[in-house]
This record gives structure tokens, sequence and C-alpha cells, in this order.
């Protein structure tokens, strides 16, 4: 059965409702695709095979019926993240999940950190060089998903994929491209070399001074880490003529001090960068 | 006439503002005191428990998060364990009426009945104003007020922030934590960490 992901600009890459139907009545074992409440996930694969010793990417790519919202790595104030527990064959193993630049949800008073509509995890599955060629490896993947809007549902899907194994470099599989390029492009990138980060600990807030190329009006950090910034609080930015200073209130379940402070700088709906700064004394920095 | 529209007018603007005035409570500072009326019509004032723990338990029974406490017993042996300690529980119930987890007192003693539940009152807070004293944000989030009226924990209920009832028997208690660690006079390891959950239902929002 060949199948063509429906190209809609406006909701990304979704496969048809009729397709999603059939695939989920195939056998679980075989299901590249499931339900999960108010919403699908799929499991794409970025190129055609594996190859031993490298490393191919995965997408958990997540459609959600409208306002419902499933979490950030750091979910905020309530709720949970996606988790994936792997099942795979001898001689693959997957890394980290790469996290698509989050949306600040919820109130003035309980903020959450995820997304609605949309999003896909990435994740790189590395194979070992000993891995033998010429078969197939069949990929597991069992998914534990909290989805929300006003109330939270959870929810669990068995996804699975079989990819040949064969000892070409992998090409690329044209079915998936753009959902992968996609979701690349909504990753937090690395910021310019020329921009520089310092944070200061004032007590009770942290002080982010940015360099950046130019004045910045409009600014908002995502911590990577719960329990070290407020999450509701509002985050004032002063813009400078080099860049900004943002002031971050701690949270109150920070007892002690942080060494670190690693999270996602958002400058616009399509700047995220990441961010992984020393926190110094007030007195100390600039 | 004049000085009931004045009167009236200033206790409105009080009504709205305070919500945005109230410093949220944290571990280390005096617990703000209430007054809550409770589902088997009693009222309980913070302040006359003085000298006593007292647990603070956030509560919305729709809530996946609540259900794992509740269906698997765990919350209901706490509660025991603890009222049985000379410990007072509290259950809150934050959400607003038409959300998630609202309870009328029928509807909530009904539910202490089936669950066997032991919390020394549920207080009904519909408008909120208990929650966002202590800026409550998921159910469950759990406090423990010492004696002298200190809150020395806030937060999640235990180590494994899931919905699933088979993390319970592996998971570090940060109630019994705390509450066996203050009796015993010792230092509380684990004050603060993040509480797991849904957020609490308040009035005013559909998130």
């Amino acid at each position: 059965m060949v199948f063509k992901p429906m190209r809609n600009p406006n909701l990304g890459l979704c496969f048809p409702p009729l397709f999603m139907l059939i695939l989920i009545l195939l056998p679980t074992a075989r299901a590249s695709a499931a339900s999960i409440p108010h919403g699908t996930v799929n499991l794409v694969a970025e190129n055609q095979w594996i190859a031993p010793g490298r490393q191919t990417y995965f997408g958990l790519n997540f459609h959600l019926e409208k306002v419902w919202h499933i979490y950030w790595v750091n979910p905020g104030d309530s709720g949970q993240p996606p988790r994936v527990v792997w099942h795979l064959p001898k001689g693959l193993s997957a890394g980290e999940i790469e996290w698509p630049a989050p949306r600040r949800l919820g109130t003035s008073t309980i903020v959450d950190f995820g997304y609605d509509d949309a999003v896909m995890l990435l994740v790189p599955v590395r194979a070992s060089s000993t891995l033998p060629a010429n078969q197939a490896a069949q990929l597991g993947a069992e998914i534990s998903v909290l989805v929300c809007r006003e109330i939270c549902i959870p929810g669990k899907a068995q996804l699975s994929l079989t990819l040949p194994i064969n000892s070409m470099p992998p090409a690329v599989d044209a079915r998936s491209s753009e959902l992968f390029t996609a979701a690349r492009r909504s990753l937090p990138r690395q910021a310019p070399r020329d921009w520089e980060f310092n944070v200061s600990d004032q007590k009770d807030s942290f002080v982010l001074t940015a360099k950046l190329a130019r004045k910045t009006t409009q600014a908002t950090f995502f911590p990577l880490e719960e329990s070290q910034v407020d999450n509701s609080a509002p985050q004032k930015v002063v813009p400078v003529a080099t860049g900004f200073q943002l002031t971050l209130r701690k949270s109150d379940q920070l007892l002690k001090p942080i060494k670190r402070l690693k999270g996602v700088l958002e400058l616009s709906w399509d700047q995220a960068y990441v961010i992984d700064a020393e926190v110094g004394d007030a007195l100390l920095a600039r | 006439m004049k000085r009931f529209v004045i009167f009236s007018v200033l206790f409105l603007l009080g009504v709205l503002a305070a919500p945005l005035l109230i410093l949220a409570a944290k571990v280390g500072q005096p617990a703000p005191d209430f007054t809550g009326t409770a589902s088997n019509n009693q009222t309980y004032h913070l302040a006359d428990y003085h000298g006593k723990f007292v647990v603070l338990e956030w509560h919305n029974n729709g809530c996946p998060y609540t259900q794992k406490h509740y269906m698997s017993g765990n919350m209901q042996k706490l509660q025991k364990q603890w009222t049985a300690q000379g410990v007072v529980w509290f259950t809150i119930i934050s959400s607003a009426p038409g959300k998630q987890g609202y309870m009328d007192a029928n509807g909530e003693n009904n539910y202490i009945s089936k669950m066997g539940a032991a919390p020394t009152a549920a207080l009904l807070d519909p408008t909120g104003t208990i929650g966002h004293s202590y800026d409550a944000k998921t159910t469950p989030q759990m406090i423990v007020i010492n004696p002298q009226g200190v809150i020395v924990y806030d937060g999640a209920i235990d180590n494994r922030p899931t919905d699933d009832v088979k993390d319970i028997p592996g998971a570090t208690n940060y109630v019994n934590l705390a509450l066996g660690q203050a009796l015993a006079g010792k230092p509380i390891e684990t004050a603060a960490t993040r509480p797991y959950g849904c957020s609490v239902k308040y009035k005013g929002t559909w998130f």
C-alpha cells in the first residue's frame, strides 16, 4: 500500500483521516499510527533503511484537535511531558528526544509549556556497526502522553515500524522529508557565536543579560529544568542598545543556588535559541 | 446612599484585586490563615489548629493524578495513618462551579464515603480563595504546616510524577518524609518540590 501525506500548509503534513483509520485497524504490532485522546500520533522514519554504524532520525508526529495540547520537556506548573519507551532489536539504541521550541500556555497564575495543534518530536537512533545487514529491524515505541484542554486525559499508544537494514548510506524517505525539515526548523538553535549571555543571581530573581547584534524588545525564556524559574511571573524585558535584560523571578521551589541556567530563549515565534549560561554573583557580573 | 455606593465599589475593587495582592505562600513562611466551610457544613479556621501539624491536600476527583492516589487507596491510607497521629488533614477543593472537580457538600460526602477517605474535613473552596492564598497550582498538591503555623513542605505528593498506580509502591512519599522527620525533630530534607498533577480549575480559567 503506497501512501502519500496530504500537503496542507496550514496544518503541516497530516495523514488523511480515512488513511489513519485504515492504519489504526491494522494489527497493533505493525501500526505506525495510533489514536490518542483527541488526536493521533505516528512514528515516522527519516530514512528508507537503517545502515550499521550510522544514525537515523525518527519522528513522533502528534496531531491534536483544536485547543488540546501536550507538554514540553519541562511542562511548567502542571501537566507532564510525553514519554516514550523504545523496544529495539539488539544493535539499535535510541537517544534523547529533541524538543521543538515550546509555547507558553495557561493563565496568569498557572503557566505551562507545550504544544497545541501539531508537533513532531525527533529521536536519533544509532545502529551499531556490527548490526547484520540484509535483514529487517522492527522498532517499537510505547508512548505515554497527557492531552489536556480544561481537563487532562492520559493516553497510551503502541507504535511500530519495520525498516530494512542495508549497508549502503541511508537514503532519505521522500514521503517524510518535509515533515523532518519542518520539525528541524522548529528546534531551538545554537545562538550565533558573537552573542553573549550572562546570568546574575539577584536574590529573588535571575537577571539574564543578552548582548546580541541589536536592540531587542521581545524575549521569553523557557527554563529547561523545573523548579528554578517562577513560570507564571511576568518576565520583564528591558531593551538596551546591544540587546536586552530579562528579569526572571525565582521559583518558590528553588531552595539552593544553581550553577547554570539552561533553557530556550524565544525572540519571536520562529527565533528560538538554546541557552546554557553560568549563574554569576550579582556583584561580579557587569 | 452615597456612602453605601462608595463602600460597595471599594469592596468590589478589593474582591477583584484580591488574587493580585496575595503573596504566594512559601516554605519557611507563616501559613496564610483561612476560614473554610466543609462538606459536613462545619466551619474550620486554620488558626484554631496552632499546636498541631496540618496537611492541606488539593483535590479534583476527575484528575487522573488524583485518581491514581485514590483508586489505589494511597491517599486514604495516608489520611488514616496521619490523622491517627493527631495530624489535621484538610482536603481542599478549589474547582469553580461547572469545572472539573467541583463538588457540592452532598456530592463530596458521598465521594468520601464511597472512597473510604478519612480527612479531618473536606473544605469546599469554589471561589478559589484558599487555593489562591496558597498559590495552589495542581491536584494533588500537598502542603504541610507545623504546629507553629509555618509551612514546612509544599509540593508533590511523591517523586513519581505519573498517573500510573504502579508507580506508588516504589515512590518516595514526600508527605510521609516531611511529617516523619518533623515529628522526630529532624530537619526536613526535601521541603519543596514541583507538585505534579492537573491545573487547579479556578474560576475564570479555561486551561
